[in-house]
């Protein structure tokens, strides 16, 4: 072995005692072989990415001061010049190294956007405050720090959900990741990494799910699972065959509200086709402005809908409604409200990118369908004005 | 050190130096830049010399390279790193590397166990873009060659740099494919799937460079458009929230395929079903069309054949007439049952504290013990004891493994139950044994064929909880570093954290890639 004195191997670390056999000696100096390779291994990758970074350190900044002398000569691509630092020469477009970049490079500038790299994580394990007056490379050191991310976020504590009663929710002011009672100050309020859980948009019905619910969401607009199936297949037997639905699925967009109005079952097909139409191409800018043209094309013939439909305390009421919109908590505890009747979902987040005049057409939509059976919606309709002016109560009074 | 040729035959190619690249320095050090701008005799022969002295570590055995011949003649072979001379064939320890250098002037020397390159002027290692180039081809194999035959086949035009820079969009420093995954309701079994998909190299190459173009696609909810935007997501926006994987839920949810319909709940379901869901059902997208069929040959070219299928061989021996049948099936993923294993081991008593098993030992049992089966021999015409030996006849560029933890009780009331063995897997994993390669001939001198059998682990994929109710899980390597993905939550994790999880799925990724 390579330890000629035969006491033990090169890193020097685990030594057999003088007594020991020469097979006990033999083995001491092996494991401890093998311990030196294991840190040279370690050491040499280390080496190998920290004296890369730093030569293309001294690479780029000597590239840059070229440049910056030859102005507009950019053509040529070996200009005429020479140029030295204390790490690198630039001499007829080839760079090449003066001394150690180990010694000679202090920095390491981002190899794609020429930017200082923070060499230490902002927070937790072995964070450093950056310098403010640099502008460092976004890619920054990971954090590492119990109950935040890689990137120093957090989440805010899920709201008041299905089968969460809002007092249950315990609301404790002096934890930064329970939801305040605010409503849409909280998102102003919060520090910029306590993030909420989003909402996204179902690719069928186009409503705002929040992300935690899209599953189910999902499972009873576009799936046959769950109660919706037998309810489907109730239909399917009352109805014999349904208005075309591409999907083949036996879930009509409408049947989760309940009996839809015959117009609206026809007119939601051909709503689909174009946002789905949309939605494959959505990457592509021309389209977008087309689908909120479509979207927005929508909403005044149900506004009229309604305004014939209801009375003008259901009307005043939709008002009011759009003037608390802005509540967060409103809309949260209604949409758990609905939840028991039925399945349709409110958006309950504030951050929910809809413009707000859309929020009273949302209820809207839950209205026609209660037409033709009155004595439910008498039932239903009471509840509902219960509610909101419960609800108006909760918000008229105020929480400070 | 006679492995090495002195002086290699009619050196008719001159060798050149790797043409400067803008932010990088030519040379790996000043000592360098004057060996290589001597002249063109010198850059061939050191050129040759480092080509040389890599074969000898890589290819051939160990042995030769740790061995040194020490200045007063004595031979030394041993562990740690010996250093092989550029400028002569010689081969010397640490202590004599500088009497060696004194002596002969020569100043450069090859680390045996890396190939890196040591400049005794610096006093340091130093990493010479042309000899480092050549080093990293080196650990990459003949395999590679053929990736980039084909991945990137040569064009003229699209090789061009402004080219590429013209119409090409940088993405931003901050934009790197760490991000988590919003959990729609019992959806983290997607979620580790996914990750895990990110995170693999040849998928990543794939939809970064438009393989599935969600713009040209006319599919409605198709899913691989659906990767393709996450893609982009993960890897072109500077967003660090979770990920709303809302377009790949709708496609799953609107997907029609029978044979995954009970997928389709929302219900907590099994990662490994929706690995194989998700893998046929891009291989619908990109592939031939055609269904693969279990049990046998499928070739395709898409890119999930290209990144996970392999293919298995079963020969099948007749005790009675000694006749042999073979039979070739494409595999999707590896399935090791660990139940009957840990049993027996319990039984003979060779098992460890806590009933430990071992990855090579469940492939062990798999792929190169063979078993007794019966089957109806042609030459006999009729049912015959048969020996059935299945190895891997082609290993896939990302090896999938599922352990089977999970068994069926029998008895009255048959309930599946989740089997917790702890299974030890490694880092760095060799399948050399557990191909047909392996067999008949004695394969342990061929490196090359070694090193293009060796795999990294790429990601794990962990449940806890009970069977029917529980949480998933990942962990993905990115470079050297690895993260633990929680749904929505990323962070970063310790090696010793991935090796002591219990495993479901892994996924290792053949070196040769990487």
């Amino acid at each position: 072995m390579s330890s000629e004195t035969g006491e033990t191997g090169k890193a020097g670390i685990i030594v057999a005692s003088d007594d020991a056999s020469p097979i006990e000696k033999l083995s001491h100096a092996v494991l401890d072989d093998l311990l030196y390779n294991t840190i040279h291994d370690l050491l040499l990758k280390v080496h190998r990415d920290e004296k890369i970074a730093r030569a293309n350190t001294a690479a780029i900044k000597v590239e840059k001061l070229a440049m910056s002398t030859i102005e507009g000569a950019t053509v040529d691509p070996k200009p005429e010049v020479e140029i030295e630092t204390e790490a690198a020469i630039y001499k007829e477009g080839k760079v090449t190294l003066k001394g150690n970049p180990l010694k000679s490079t202090k920095e390491i500038l981002c190899p794609r956007c020429h930017l200082p790299r923070l060499l230490h994580p902002t927070d937790g394990k072995g964070a450093r405050k950056p310098d403010p007056g640099v502008i460092y490379c976004k890619r920054h050191p990971y954090i590492e720090k119990p109950g935040y991310d890689i990137y120093g976020q957090t989440w805010v504590a899920p709201g008041p959900g299905r089968g969460k009663k809002k007092k249950d929710q315990k609301l404790d002011p002096n934890d930064p990741s329970s939801p305040l009672p605010g409503t849409e100050g909280s998102a102003k309020d919060r520090p910029p990494n306590v993030l909420s859980f989003p909402s996204a948009t179902c690719s069928k019905c186009k409503r705002c799910i929040l992300v935690t619910r899209l599953n189910n969401h999902m499972g009873s607009c576009i799936g046959n699972s769950g109660r919706n199936a037998s309810r489907a297949a109730a239909q399917k037997i009352s109805n014999g065959s349904q208005a075309g639905s591409q999907n083949n699925d036996n879930t009509p967009p409408g049947s989760q509200k309940g009996t839809p109005l015959p117009g609206s079952r026809a007119a939601s097909p051909r709503k689909r086709d174009g946002d789905e139409f949309d939605e494959d191409a959505e990457e592509s800018d021309p389209t977008n402005p087309k689908k909120k043209k479509l979207k927005l094309n929508s909403l005044p013939k149900k506004v009229i809908l309604k305004s014939k439909s209801q009375s003008p305390a259901a009307q005043a009421n939709s008002k009011k409604e759009k003037a608390k919109s802005s509540s967060n908590l409103y809309l949260e505890q209604k949409a758990d409200d609905d939840a028991k009747d039925s399945t349709v979902q409110v958006a309950p987040k504030k951050q929910t990118p809809v413009p707000k005049g859309v929020s009273p057409a949302k209820k809207i939509k839950l209205g026609p369908p209660k037409l033709p059976l009155p004595s439910v919606v008498g039932k239903k309709a009471k509840r509902d004005r219960d509610m909101e002016s419960e609800s108006s109560g909760t918000v008229s009074s105020p929480p400070h | 050190m006679a492995a090495r040729p002195a002086t290699p035959a009619s050196p008719k190619t001159n060798y050149k130096v790797k043409a400067p690249q803008p932010g990088q320095p030519m040379y790996g050090c000043e000592h360098l830049q004057r060996l290589f701008n001597q002249d063109q005799a010198t850059t061939n022969t050191s050129i040759q010399h480092y080509k040389a002295i890599l074969r000898s570590i890589y290819d051939t055995t160990p042995l030769l390279s740790q061995t040194a011949k020490g200045i007063d003649g004595q031979i030394v072979t041993s562990l740690t790193p010996t250093y092989l001379c550029l400028q002569c064939p010689s081969t010397l320890t640490e202590d004599d590397r500088t009497k060696h250098g004194s002596k002969k002037s020569h100043r450069f020397y090859v680390d045996s166990r890396s190939g890196a390159l040591y400049c005794q002027m610096c006093d340091d290692i130093v990493w010479d873009p042309t000899f480092e180039e050549l080093r990293l081809k080196k650990i990459g194999t003949a395999r590679k060659r053929k990736h980039e035959e084909l991945f990137e086949a040569s064009d003229p035009v699209r090789d061009n740099p402004t080219y590429i820079s013209s119409n090409t969009t940088a993405a931003s420093c901050k934009a790197n494919g760490l991000r988590g995954i919003y959990n729609a309701g019992a959806t983290c079994y997607q979620n580790v799937v996914l990750q895990s998909f990110l995170h693999n190299p040849i998928l990543r190459n794939f939809y970064l460079s438009d393989g599935h173009s969600s713009s040209n696609c006319d599919t409605p909810h198709c899913l691989s458009c659906a990767m393709d935007d996450m893609f982009q997501d993960f890897y072109a926006l500077e967003n660090t929230n979770g990920y709303t994987a809302a377009n790949i839920l709708s496609g799953f949810w609107i997907s029609e395929k029978k044979a995954f319909e009970n997928l389709v709940t929302t219900k907590e379901q099994d990662a490994h079903e929706f690995f194989q869901f998700l893998a046929e059902e891009l291989h619908e997208r990109n592939g031939d069309g055609k269904k693969p069929e279990t049990g046998s040959e499928h070739s395709c070219n898409c890119i999930i054949h290209q990144t996970f299928y392999g293919k298995l061989q079963s020969n099948t021996t007749c005790q009675n007439c000694g006749g042999v049948t073979n039979q070739v099936q494409s595999f999707l993923d590896l399935s090791l049952p660990l139940e009957n294993l840990s049993q027996r081991k319990s039984k003979k008593g060779t098992a460890r504290p806590g009933g430990m098993l071992t990855l090579q030992e469940c492939l062990d049992e798999e792929y190169v013990k063979s078993d007794k089966c019966e089957y109806r021999c042609h030459n006999c015409g009729s049912m015959q004891q048969a020996r059935r030996q299945t190895s891997i006849k082609r290993l896939p560029n990302v090896l999938s493994i599922q352990l089977k933890r999970f068994e069926y009780k029998q008895g009255r009331n048959e309930r599946a139950a989740k089997i917790d063995t702890p299974v030890q897997f490694p880092l760095q994993l060799n399948m050399l044994p557990y191909t047909n390669r392996a067999r008949g001939q004695d394969v342990r001198e061929n490196y090359e064929l070694a090193r293009s059998c060796t795999y990294d682990l790429l990601s794990v994929v962990v449940h806890v909880g009970e069977i029917d109710t529980g949480h998933y899980v990942s962990y993905c390597r990115v470079g050297d570093q690895w993260f633990a993905f929680n749904d929505h939550k990323v962070e970063l994790a310790q090696k010793s954290d991935v090796l002591n999880s219990r495993a479901y799925l892994l996924f290792y990724v053949v070196r040769s890639l990487s």
